[in-house]
Order: structure tokens, then sequence, then C-alpha cells
């Protein structure tokens, strides 16, 4: 008789064989399996990568726009300024083609000037009113967007021969200044800004000499709450400081639309009471936006009225360049490595399986039937699948963490006002001299790219590693499913 | 157990067409121990097979139990496979990647029986070849003549009523071999198996109750023994 065998071995295995064929087949061919789930892992990896990046991208077009077009704000309505007069007056009443003319004195004049930029010209607040009556819109706020220009103009005895100033000697200093409706504060530039130190404005300040700076502008010229600005002569007291979101089209100062109405000047402009050159809107709901739009257009033909959807075609700049590679380039290469990856993944499934004809024969010749062993072969496939999948995964946050450390800011412009006017000068006395103090008519933002790994990319990269693992299993099983037992036994390794 | 009758096999090699079996016709009766010798090349595994059920002859009949095979669909060889009939190969051939108790199981698995009742078979099959001691290693662990061992458990741990033996001890030595041979003949009697062996040599051959020769792809049966190397 045989021996007794041992307790023991009647105890171990009661698993279904199944398990224990695909444990065995892990544990001891670990370098052809890990070979095949790396392959799978690096096409997750990329894929991953490629989304998290066209996140980022998206994301931060999104942050671009609600920079360059404000949070809350559906729609906003401007003005084209009109053509240039070089005949009109200036403040001071100058000669010749100088918007601003100035002319020497005895003693250096010290001016402060609150003018318009270029491009955006002016419309009357009554407008604000009739654009908040309208049906589709829950609110309407003006604004007023100024830049504060000072200069110090020499001396007749400063002045050259020619009558030219001295070098360097009119170099003017600016900062931009907002005047924010302070019923509507919810709406425009302040919108999206949180108080830092201080407080914001109130409705009690609309006639006060009061204003709220931007940190990064109170940083650099050392001003905290109580300190005083000069704006068109007047001292303003600070009484907050606000940050605004990164890469947020933020103003200098802002100060109440009333007092900056009647300290704008402008040779364009006799009178600046009741102007906005800005009309921030907010729709009732997002898909009142268009029916908005077309009804302020009928209000005011002359109006230019946009929404972020038109902004979002009118942005360049490095921003809408990496959206386009996030997008086209970006999701084709995805597809390529990853058809690459089950590729792989197939013919070196394939190869397994003709390594383990002998195997597999020997099972058939046991009474295996085809399917048992092609489930065999799709469940180790599955397994390679999921070490890809995780792989994949952390080779994906991997790939993301690099965009975020080495991808440069991304700059998004947009034309401020297209068909701008040209740039306001300064002139002094009859020397021809000329100064432009204006910025050009674009509007850049800069945002920092980031690429999130989302919960979407995740279940993504799973899905595909075990859909491909199990492409390449279907071949593999295939392959064994054509074994007959007596030709797979006669192949002779 | 076996009736084959006029029962040929082709081969085409290229253009032209290798005659494996040509019109063989054999009997087997149950519970008898047939040994088979011939030159390389002569059909013995060829015949090996179709008595396995693991190929259909190009023509004639291979009836098994009543039931001609070569006209049985592909799910029910595999199930004739699978219930009876025992298979021990030349080279092992064990699954490398499973222990010798797991490739004991192999045999098993298609028959759908309870994972513990099918390892405390695997158990048994392997002590009444004397490996108990050796359940838990791999084939790459064990010695040939274990290994062999282990193939003698697979195919007989499913009770078949036929085992088929292709050169069972031709990767062996001369003392391994004569151990296997002993364990085969004392298995043949204590089942009351119906035994078919291809071999090469002829004292094994010899230990069979009836000894047939592969020639020009037919048997013949009643010869004396002969060495065909």
């Amino acid at each position: 008789m045989g021996e007794t065998p041992a307790p023991d071995d009647r105890r171990r295995g009661a698993a279904p064989f199944f398990l224990i064929y695909l444990a065995r087949e892990m544990q001891r061919r670990k370098r052809q399996a890990l070979l095949v789930a790396v392959g799978l892992a690096v096409g997750i990896g990329l894929a991953v990568t490629v989304t998290a990046a066209s996140a980022g991208v998206t994301n931060a077009e999104g942050a671009a726009l609600h920079s360059l077009y404000g949070i809350g704000n559906d729609v906003t309505v401007t003005k084209a300024a009109p053509a240039p007069n070089p005949g009109s007056p200036a403040r001071t009443g100058s000669s010749g083609s100088a918007k601003f003319g100035f002319s020497p004195g005895k003693t250096p004049q010290h001016e402060d000037l609150l003018g318009y930029p270029p491009g955006l010209g002016v419309l009357d607040a009554s407008s604000v009113a009739s654009i908040s009556r309208l049906h589709d819109v829950a609110a309407a706020a003006g604004v007023l967007t100024l830049t504060d220009t000072k200069l110090t103009v020499p001396s007749l005895s400063q002045l050259g021969p020619q009558g030219q100033p001295p070098p360097g000697a009119v170099t003017p200093t600016t900062f931009s200044v907002d005047g924010v409706d302070l019923a509507h504060l919810g709406l425009g530039p302040l919108a999206s800004a949180k108080i830092s130190s201080g407080r914001s404005s109130a409705m009690s300040d609309a006639t006060s000499d009061v204003a709220v700076v931007d940190s990064g502008y109170a940083t650099a010229n050392k001003l905290i709450v109580g300190s005083t600005i000069t704006i068109a002569h007047i001292p303003f007291k600070v009484v907050g400081v606000v940050r605004q979101p990164q890469g947020a089209s933020a103003a200098d100062v802002y100060i109440p639309l009333g007092r900056a109405q009647a300290l704008a000047a402008s040779p364009e402009v006799s009178n600046s009471a009741g102007k906005v050159d800005t009309i921030y809107v907010a729709a009732a709901s997002a898909a009142d936006i268009p029916a908005v739009q077309k009804e302020i257009a009928r209000l005011i033909p002359s109006a230019t009225v946009t929404s972020s959807g038109n902004l979002a075609s009118d942005v360049s700049g490095s921003l809408a360049s990496a959206a386009s590679l996030a997008t086209d380039l970006g999701r084709w290469l995805a597809i390529a490595v990853l058809i690459a990856a089950f590729a792989i993944a197939s013919l070196l499934t394939m190869a397994a399986v003709a390594r383990r004809v002998r195997e597999f024969g020997t099972l058939k010749a046991l009474g295996w039937r085809s399917r048992r062993i092609i489930a065999q072969i799709m469940g180790e496939s599955a397994v390679i699948g999921v070490i890809g999948a995780v792989m994949g995964i952390a080779l994906g946050f991997g790939g993301a963490a690099l965009v975020d450390a080495i991808a440069p800011k991304l700059t998004a412009t947009v034309a401020q006002n297209p068909g701008s006017a040209p740039a306001q000068d300064i002139g002094v006395g009859a020397s021809g001299f000329h100064h432009s103090i204006a910025p050009g008519a674009e509007h850049t933002v800069a945002v920092h790219m980031s690429a999130p790994v989302t919960v979407t990319a995740i279940a993504l990269a799973v899905v595909l590693a075990i859909a491909g693992a199990l492409i390449a299993g279907s071949f593999g099983g295939w392959r064994a499913s054509r074994l007959r037992p007596a030709e797979a036994l006669a192949q002779v390794e | 157990m076996y009736t084959l009758s006029d029962v040929t096999k082709n081969y085409r090699k290229g253009d032209y067409t290798v005659v494996a079996l040509g019109g063989l016709d054999l009997s087997i009766e149950d519970g008898e121990w047939l040994a088979i010798q011939g030159r390389t090349g002569s059909g013995k595994t060829t015949l090996l097979q179709m008595l396995g059920a693991m190929d259909r002859p190009s023509a004639g009949a291979v009836r098994f139990s009543g039931r001609d095979l070569a006209g049985l669909p592909e799910a029910e060889l595999t199930e004739v496979r699978a219930a009876s009939i025992g298979f021990v190969f030349q080279t092992f051939n064990l699954i490398p990647t499973l222990s010798a108790i797991e490739n004991v199981e192999t045999a098993l698995v298609p028959l759908r029986i309870p994972a513990a009742k099918r390892r405390a078979r695997a158990a048994q099959a392997l002590a009444d070849v004397g490996l108990s001691d050796r359940a838990q290693h791999l084939p790459s662990e064990l010695s040939g003549g274990q290994q062999q061992r282990v193939g003698i458990a697979r195919a007989l741990v499913k009770e078949p009523k036929v085992l088929l033996a292709d050169e069972p001890t031709g990767n062996l030595d001369v003392d391994t071999r004569d151990e296997i041979m002993s364990l085969l003949e004392k298995l043949w009697r204590e089942h009351g198996l119906t035994l078919v062996l291809v071999t090469h040599d002829t004292s094994i051959a010899e230990r069979a109750q009836r000894v047939g020769v592969m020639k020009d792809g037919r048997l013949f049966t009643g010869a004396e023994p002969d060495d065909a190397s």
C-alpha cells in the first residue's frame, strides 16, 4: 500500500485551482509579467500625464478668462474710443499736435493727471441704469478705468538752448486707478478680491477721498492702511489693502466712482461727470447670456458687447498655444503611445504563450478545455493589467509633478478694445519733445500652469491598463485555443 | 476496451504526404498490458495519440468502450481524455510553476471535483507513488525519477480506464528505469488498468502481456519482443 498523505497537504489549496495556478504563474514568472506591466505602465503614465497637463491648461484658461473677464461677470459693455482730435485743446491749453501740453514757467511744475487709457471710449452712466432694467439682467455696474500720471515739468532756466528739457528730466510715473460702483462691489474689478488688511469701500465712502490699494502695489510703494496717496493732486486715505487672484487684471488703486468721474481729465472728454468706460453685467442665469448680449446691442448700438465665450476666442499668447498643443498633439501622442503599449503587451503575451505551448498541450491532453486555458491566460493578463495600472498611475503622478515643477508661466493676451486709438502724448513747451505715457491696447495676464491628476484620469488609467492587458491576453488565448494536443506535444524544445 | 479498424493517419510535409499509420487494425482487451515497439518514426507515438483521443485518424475507426473516437466532436473527445484516459509522457511534461501535488491536481480540475477532495486525492496519489514528502516541491527540485512518479500519479489520480505511457523510462537511468517499471506494474495489477506502453527497450517490453511491433505504419502483434532501436 502507499504512504499515508500528510494532513497539511489535504487542507492546503482548498482555493479554486484557477487562483492557485494564477498565483504560481505570477510568483515564478515575475520578470516576464513585470516586463509586460512596465510596457503598459509607460503608455498609461504618459496618457495620465497628458490628461493632467490638458486639465491644467484648461484650468489655466479658465483662470485667465476669469482674470481677464472678472468673476461673476457675464457680459462686458465697452465702446471704442473715437479717432484722436489733434486740434482739441489740452487741459492747460497748449498748441501743436500734443494731447497734453505744458508750458514751462519760472519754477518747476509738478503735474498730476488722472487720464483715460487709450482705446476705451466712454458711456453715460444712464446706460448702466438702462441695462440693469433689462429683463434677463440681474445687475449692472459701471467702472471708470483711469491712469494717474505724475511728472515734473522743468523750469525755463532748466531747458536747453533749443528749448529741450534736460535728459531724464521729464520721466512720468504712473499707476492705474479704477473708479468702482460702491453699490455693486460684487460685480466688476473687486468681485474676486480679498481684503488682506483694513476694510473694503462702503456706500458711505461715495463722496469721500478714500482708496483701497492692491497688495502688490502697496508692498512696492510701502503703503499700509492709513497711508496717503495723491491722485490728481488730491490726497486719498488708504482704508484697505486687497489681494487679487493670480493673474487677475488688477488696478493699483480703487476709489469711489463719483470721485474718479470728478477728477478724470481728457482732451477728448470735456466733462467726465456721469461717465463710465466699462459696464459689467450679470445675467439672471447662464442660459440668458446670449439674450442679454442681444438686448444690450439693441439698446446701445455703438457699444461693443462681449461675453466670456467671445473673449475666449480672442485670447492669444502662450496659453492659447499650450491649449492647442495639449488638445491636438497631446491627445494624439497619448493615443499613439497607448496603441504602441497595447501592441507590445500583445506581442509579449503571445510570445509567452508560445513558450508555454507544451504546457498548454499537456493540459489539453489531461482534458482541459480551451476555454479554461483561455480563462487562465486572461486572468494572468488582468493581474498584469492591474499592476500596470498602479505603476502607470504612479508614473502619471510623477509626470504631472514634473510638469508642475518645470512648466513656465503661461500668458494670455487679449486686445482690450480692438481698433483702439493711438497712445496719448505729453508735450513740453514748443520744443517738440514728446513722451508717450500710454501702454499698449492689449491686456495680458500670466498664470502658472499646474497638472492636476483627477479621479477621472485615474479611473481611465485603470480601465485602459486592464483593457490593454485583456486585449493582449485575448491574442494569447486565441493562439492557445488553436493548439491541438498532439501538435503541441510534438514540439520538442 | 479498444478496437481499431483500418486506421490511417497521413501528414502533409510540404509537397509530399507522410503515412504515419497505414490501415492499422488492433484490439485491446480490458485489463490487458500491451507493449508497442518499433524504430523511430514507425508511428508508435501517433498510434498512442489515436488511442489517447488526442488526434483523429485520416481514415478508419477508433472504438473506445464502444464509441468511435474519430467521429466525436472536440468537446466530447476532451471529456473522454479528462475522465477515462491517463497519459504518461517521456519528458514528464510537468507544469514548471506548480508543485508536485498541484501538478497531480491538474488532472482532476476538468472533473470539477471540490477543492478539498481534489487536494486529498492528489495527496493520496502522491503517497501511492512514494512521494508524500515531496508534495510541495517544484519539478525543478525533483530528480528525473521523482518527476516521472509525479507524472504517473497525475495519470492515475482520476482512476482512468486506460493508462497510456509513451516511453515512460526513456529519459531515465537504468536503476530508475527499473524502479518506474516496477511501480507501473504494481499499479497496473492493483488498479486493474488497461496499460498500453510504447518503448524502445526490449527488456521493458518483455514485462508486458503482449508485445506489438510497429513497422511501416502497421502493428504486428504476437511477434517475439525485438529490440527495434
